[in-house]
């Protein structure tokens, strides 16, 4: 069983501290405590970044501006939620960011393999999700992108547009869509 | 959110190598926003290498001083950060610094235009002038060598050419120390030729304290120019009729002459500079 703010010791870390705790250390200019901030959070924002982004050279880029972020932010967490949730909205707005800079970037393949839910996946989409896995994975693979940015990152619809690289417009209109489609499969 | 489901390791590797369908990922991540126990799993198989390449940089930028403001102005006119970083550590470039220039001219511009039309302007005109001379002797003694210098040893440690340092250094200390005079000059009483006199004794003498310093402490060389600037702009003063002699045609000339035998001499003795000056 686990929990925001779980006690976790153990690989990498030797520190018994929170999350919250960590954070507070780095707010007083702990290089320790956002060492173990790193140790924990670095390995899952990789991957999640690496699922929006195909250049592994910006996703490190990104990962490293985000702890700085947190090194001299670390004042503004106030405790509002999940330590984890705090720095994936720092990290997913420095990515925006990045990709904003260049001139063009090429957004992630929407699709990288065939969705084939077996019954296994049907049980963790039922855990997490409910129903509400098995309608996202009929939608098209547009709606659900769009679904995934706003939804599930957290995003802004211009923020949205940003990441995916198409016009805010077209964001919402699919959004909207996307809605409709997962409240008539859910009903 | 409390549940008793976790990933497992094979979901997990198949999501760290990117091998997951859209909804089984964006689902695990929704879980791993939550669960501290599936982000350990994850942090035990993730890449190493990686993760301590990206931690070298992070810790870099942390430790990294933070820019001052002076600094970061520089950087933003287009300075090479390690040009903006030495600059902004030339003790006479701070506002302190700049603060004593601005009073000590500023006492003169006061005399002058408590005294105008008489005897004691010129007098105040002419201190403005010698100290407007003097300003970026001090300063430019103050920007480096031991002692003075709290980035000393990082310029030395630098690929910079010492040499180059100073000059940059000068440069600044001249141009700052040229726009308070000229500020100071604009709030004289009266607005003629001796505007902008101060302008070639202060070049000739700064480089005269600086070709000095290859053979004495740069404290000390800028000590011994101000003293033979005060005797001989005194001296000149006192025994011909015109006050402002030093600052007319002949000593302008003599002003250039200094100029350019200083420049022969810091040229000549460079090596001086890379081997950390005089002691």
């Amino acid at each position: 069983l686990c929990s925001p703010g779980d006690r976790e010791g153990g690989v990498g870390t030797k520190s018994d501290e929170t999350d919250e705790e960590l954070l507070q250390a780095v707010a007083q200019r702990d290089r320790e405590a956002l060492r173990l901030l790193y140790e924990r959070h670095a390995p899952w924002l990789v991957p999640r970044l690496a699922r929006r982004c195909a250049d592994p050279g910006i996703v490190e880029e990104v990962v490293q501006d985000t702890f700085v972020a947190v090194w001299k932010g670390a004042r503004r967490y106030r405790g509002q939620g999940d330590v984890a949730a705090w720095i994936w909205g720092i990290g997913i707005r420095r990515l925006i960011d990045r990709l904003r800079r260049r001139s063009s970037h090429i957004p992630m393949p929407l699709e990288r393999s065939a969705t084939v839910v077996s019954a296994e996946d049907e049980v963790l989409l039922g855990v997490e999700h409910g129903d509400l896995g098995a309608a996202l994975g009929r939608l098209s693979p547009e709606l659900r992108a769009v679904i995934q940015a706003t939804a599930l990152d957290g995003l802004t619809t211009k923020e949205a547009a940003r990441l995916l690289d198409i016009p805010q417009g077209t964001v919402k209109t699919r959004l909207m869509r996307a809605r409709r489609e997962l409240r008539e499969a859910l009903a | 959110m409390t549940t008793t489901w976790h990933a497992d390791e094979g979901l997990l590797s198949g999501y760290s190598h990117g091998e997951l369908d859209d909804v089984r990922a964006s689902s695990l991540e929704a879980h791993l926003l939550g669960c501290g126990r599936c982000r350990e799993l994850l942090a035990s198989a993730a890449d190493r290498t990686s993760l301590d390449r990206m931690w070298s940089g992070i810790s870099e930028t942390v430790d990294a001083p933070q820019a001052g403001l002076v600094e970061r102005a520089l950087v933003g006119l287009g300075v090479r950060e390690h040009v903006a970083r030495l600059l902004a550590a030339t003790p006479s470039l701070r506002l302190s610094w700049f603060l004593a220039e601005a009073v000590a001219l500023g006492f003169a511009v006061w005399a002058a235009n408590e005294a105008v039309g008489g005897v004691r302007e010129d007098l105040a005109m002419l201190m403005f002038l010698v100290i407007a001379a003097l300003l970026p002797v001090a300063g430019v003694a103050a920007a480096y060598g031991p002692g003075v210098d709290p980035a000393y040893d990082i310029g030395r440690a630098s690929p910079m050419q010492s040499l180059r340092l100073l000059l940059i250094r000068a440069v600044a200390v001249l141009g700052a120390s040229a726009l308070i005079a000229s500020l100071g000059a604009v709030a004289l009483p009266s607005l003629d030729w001796r505007f902008g006199a101060w302008l070639l004794p202060s070049l000739a003498l700064t480089l005269a304290s600086l070709a000095l310093s290859t053979y004495v402490l740069p404290l000390t060389a800028a000590g011994l120019v101000t003293f033979v600037w005060l005797l001989v702009a005194a001296i000149a003063t006192t025994s011909s009729g015109d006050r402002f002699i030093v600052f007319r045609g002949t000593g302008q000339t003599v002003f250039v002459l200094v100029v350019a035998v200083s420049a022969l001499v810091i040229a000549q003795r460079r090596d001086v500079f890379e081997q950390g000056g005089r002691r």
